[in-house]
């Protein structure tokens, strides 16, 4: 057993776990933070996607302990003091870039994470920046507009 | 009546829930109480078992349950169900070998589930599934439908001894064949419409949760529609229906994976049944890849007669069909009904026949993938007509366009027997080359060429049927509750499509009730409707028209409540109110003030019966290929529809955009392969390409509504046309670019490699 200490979505954790234990299943099983989804297990489908100290991180890649005293955020924790949505969240909905929802949570994370890092991408930085995060029902075409509405609108933010 | 898209429309209602990660998906009902199944699956395509020892899984730790088809037989479970069979040109039934929930004394594909074990967590319970002892004994197997039914192939069952499970066949074959003599110019094209994975980005899992004091276990599972899988649950388990509880939240994708029952279904229900604790089965994605139903694996040989004038005398397939190791779920649908019903395409074609050959194989049993044969078949036909049009120098627009079935012509009844009801091609095509700028193409091949890039452009006019489904009629419960809103419960289960959304905006639409105030609950257990689930592109139309049925119904049940609250005899109701003199009162003013008992006394229920249609369009694609590296870039693609009457422009979008990518995945990425031993080498995202952001840059879509008289709402359905049209406009484009060189067929996926080769000529 291992004890991990870390902050999720500004909250301290401290929690007892096996060794092997991966990000992803102390966020969904110990945490019931279940908006970050397991979708493959290759990290090729990108539906787990958290930021973990303000980088994308794929959260069933990484064995819990690797984020000790590391600072993450997920879905959940994306929401403004008065739980009004992210700019990227409610890019998403406007453009309709979301059907079944699996992926969107990991997509939301990256594009989050593609914009601190990149707050003027150009198409080919959004191609590079969500390759890692597959959807099956939108053909991605929205999903590209979401961004580029949610990096205009973050950018306005901060002017 | 002419649509531009306008899509300054409210965000869905289920957006909040899903972009805020707070959404119910199957995996997210797995209690901290629960236990866990995992599943020992068959390393061999093909095998005896002589021995399945678990004595040393028994003992490991935290291992409740290791669970073997003995105790499944004994339990009354019957295998998968397969619910649509035909039968043979002989007029025999078909062989039917329904899956065993797990094997027995043989398995048939690798991934086949052989026994199941349950234990206190997902690790106990896979450390001990490592240990069982499975003894195989390996035979030789068969993965390609063809070999399978020569003589001395690998038998998969004894009762189907050359391994075919139905010989199909339907039209008048000699009247074909008198024509096919008699024509001046015939094409022959045979077409390979490859395996795919469906791959929604929910894996597949189970949740069940028996409660002993009255004997009924509730199952969560990703599902089309509730009837649809409790009926197929309670054929796999032979449990009374009374005794299973489905409940559907957020299910993430379907595609046509999820209507039915498989094996991990009854490991779960029983386990929990037998245990008195929740049980959660939680599929990998390579579990998923291993055992989903596959879809499409079908092999159609096409021929086409025509008179010297370019007219279409006679259209004839031999399908080889394949049903994977077992008949599971829909593969004969698919192999049968699907493949013929618009076999003529968009054609006036006086002779058309079809016989297809379903064939037991090592793989993975077939079903349902977005589409399921209709894509497939116009696919064959729309690459057969471009085909045959250069084989034989005609102008391929100037071929369709000679041989549409003309507007005056509906409803037209097939060589068939298919009855169409309403489709103006030459209207769809007319606008698709004028929005796809088809005068100026010939000056863009000539720039590309100067670029030293091989340019193509290709269409597809086509047609496809919207499900009837298995249900006579489609219902919708309506209930005003004490919060003041309206809850829908309907059967059908959605999957992304938007059920919310556009059944709240047919509500506005005709009662002006405000949509925000209303909720759908897709099946709901405690209502006893008839109905269907989603599947066939059906959901809008067929639900859609019971709720355009309770709109109507509405007004009549709450008129006399309405009168009383105006003081008044008699009301009359039009534009969103009831009206006395020169009074009224709106809806939502008759529910606020109507006391919450009052409004449950209502019965309020919507139905209606949808027969079958035909969502249309002409799709154009154009392509550029670099034939130093045989990459096939997207230039642009245009997707005129004729979906009927549009409800939501956006919902709609979406599902042209989600289908046109999917049939692009078909088009230049996805397979599914099998080495031939039966192991598949496609068991992952690293190996099965997924199309990723920016495959597709951009889709022009429009529709044109061409109203249906088949329904309440006029609408034909949206789920499946975008893949139907994609991939012959799509493979018609890469044969445009090729054709210079010489390359006149060529099977999907065009990969880098492939086309590279042909262009190269290696």
């Amino acid at each position: 057993m291992q004890t991990l200490n870390l902050r999720v979505n500004g909250q301290p954790i401290r929690l007892d776990l096996d060794e092997r234990t991966l990000l992803v299943d102390v966020l969904r099983q110990h945490l019931g933070l279940t908006g970050t989804h397991v979708g493959c297990d290759t990290t090729q489908c990108g539906c787990c996607t958290v930021l973990m100290n303000g980088r994308n991180v794929k959260a069933c890649t990484v064995l819990a302990v690797q984020a000790q005293d590391a600072e993450v955020t997920t879905i959940e924790g994306l929401a403004g003091p008065q739980g009004q949505p992210h700019p990227v969240q409610e890019a998403f909905s406007q453009c309709h870039a979301l059907q079944c929802g699996f992926c969107t949570p990991g997509m939301v994370m990256a594009t989050v994470g593609l914009l601190q890092a990149c707050p003027r991408p150009t198409r080919e930085q959004i191609v590079e920046g969500l390759e890692g995060n597959l959807c099956r029902c939108t053909g991605y075409l929205n999903i590209a507009k979401a961004v580029e509405q949610a990096a205009q609108t973050l950018g306005e933010g901060q002017a | 009546m002419s649509t531009t898209v306008n899509l300054a429309q409210p965000a869905r209602k289920e957006d909040a829930r899903l972009v805020s990660g707070t959404g119910a998906f199957t995996s997210d009902h797995v209690t901290p109480d629960a236990l866990h199944l995992a599943v020992v699956r068959s390393v061999h395509a093909h095998a005896r078992l002589r021995a399945v020892d678990i004595s040393q899984a028994a003992q490991a730790p935290g291992v409740h349950w290791v669970i073997t088809a003995q105790d499944l037989d004994a339990a009354g479970v019957q295998g998968i169900p397969t619910p649509y069979t035909v039968k043979n040109q002989d007029g025999s039934d078909q062989r039917v070998v329904r899956m065993p929930a797990l094997a027995r004394e043989a398995v048939h594909f690798v991934g086949q589930p052989i026994v199941f074990v349950v234990a206190d967590t997902p690790w106990q319970a896979q450390d001990a599934a490592e240990l069982v002892m499975v003894d195989y004994e390996p035979l030789e197997a068969v993965v390609d439908p063809r070999a399978a039914v020569q003589p001395g192939a690998p038998v998969l069952h004894a009762q189907a001894p050359n391994n075919l499970s139905a010989h199909f066949a339907v039209g008048d074959a000699a009247a074909v064949q008198a024509v096919f003599d008699q024509a001046p110019l015939v094409s022959r094209l045979t077409v390979n419409s490859q395996r795919l994975m469906g791959v929604p980005m929910e894996p597949r899992a189970v949740v069940a949760r028996h409660d002993a004091a009255t004997g009924v276990t509730t199952v969560y599972s990703p599902s089309q529609g509730i009837n649809g899988l409790k009926g197929f649950l309670t054929a796999l388990t032979g449990l009374p229906a009374e005794q299973l509880r489905l409940e559907n939240h957020d299910v993430g994708g379907s595609f046509g994976l999820r209507s039915g029952a498989y094996s991990e279904h009854a490991g779960v229900i029983f386990a929990s049944r037998r245990l008195g604790k929740p049980v959660a089965w939680v599929g990998s994605r390579s579990e998923s890849f291993l055992s989903d139903w596959h879809g499409r694996a079908l092999s159609l040989e096409g021929e086409i007669a025509l008179d010297r004038s370019g007219r279409m005398l006679a259209i004839r397939f031999t399908d080889w069909v394949e049903v994977g190791a077992y008949n599971a779920m829909m593969s004969t649908f698919i192999g049968t009904r699907n493949l013929s019903i618009t076999m003529g395409g968009v054609y006036d074609v006086g002779a058309l026949c079809m016989q297809s050959r379903m064939v037991y194989t090592n793989t993975t049993p077939m079903s349902a993938y977005r589409g399921a044969g209709r894509p497939d078949i116009a696919y064959a036909i729309e690459r057969l007509v471009d085909f045959a049009a250069h084989e034989h120098g005609f102008d391929p627009v100037a071929l369709r366009r000679q041989n549409f079935i003309t507007p005056e012509a509906f409803p037209y009844k097939t060589a068939l027997g298919t009855v169409y009801d309403r489709c103006e091609s030459e209207r769809l095509m007319n606008r698709a080359l004028q929005v796809a700028d088809h005068a100026g193409f010939e000056q863009r091949r000539q720039a590309a060429a100067q670029r030293g890039r091989l340019r193509g452009l290709g269409l597809s006019t086509f047609l496809e049927s919207s499900g009837a489904g298995g249900a006579p009629k489609d219902q919708v419960r309506a209930r005003f509750g004490a919060d003041g809103r309206l809850t829908l419960f309907g059967v059908t289960g959605p999957s992304g499509q938007g059920h919310e959304t556009s059944f709240a905006q047919i509500i506005a639409t005709h009662l002006g009730w405000p949509p925000e105030r209303v909720n759908y609950r897709a099946s709901d257990p405690a209502e006893q409707l008839v109905g269907n689930g989603t599947g066939g592109s059906r959901s809008l139309y067929g639900a859609g028209s019971a709720i355009a049925n309770l709109c109507q119904r509405i007004p009549e049940v709450l008129a006399s409540q309405a009168a009383s609250l105006l003081g008044v005899a008699q009301v009359t109701w039009s534009q969103g109110a009831w009206h006395a003199g020169d009074r009224s009162l709106s809806l939502a003013d008759c529910i606020d003030q109507t006391p919450a008992e009052r409004r449950s006394q209502w019965d309020l229920l919507g139905e209606a019966t949808s027969g079958v249609t035909y969502p249309n369009g002409c799709h154009v694609a154009e392509v550029e290929i670099d034939p130093q590296t045989g990459t096939t870039e997207l230039i642009q693609y245009v997707a005129i529809d004729d979906l009927g009457k549009v409800i939501s422009p956006q919902l709609v979008q979406g599902q042209v955009h989600g289908g046109v990518v999917q049939g692009w995945g078909q088009a230049f990425c996805e397979q599914v392969v099998y080495d031939e031993s039966g192991q598949l080498l496609t068991g992952s995202f690293m190996d099965y390409a997924l199309p990723r952001l920016g495959d597709v840059q951009r889709i022009v879509n429009e529709t044109i509504e061409v109203p249906t008289t088949l329904n309440l709402l006029g609408s034909k359905g949206v789920g499946e046309s975008g893949c139907t049209g994609s991939l012959p406009a799509l493979a018609n484009a890469v044969m445009s670019a090729l054709r210079p060189h010489g390359v006149n067929a060529m099977d999907m996926p065009f990969t880098p490699e492939k086309v590279w080769r042909a262009v190269q000529g290696r």
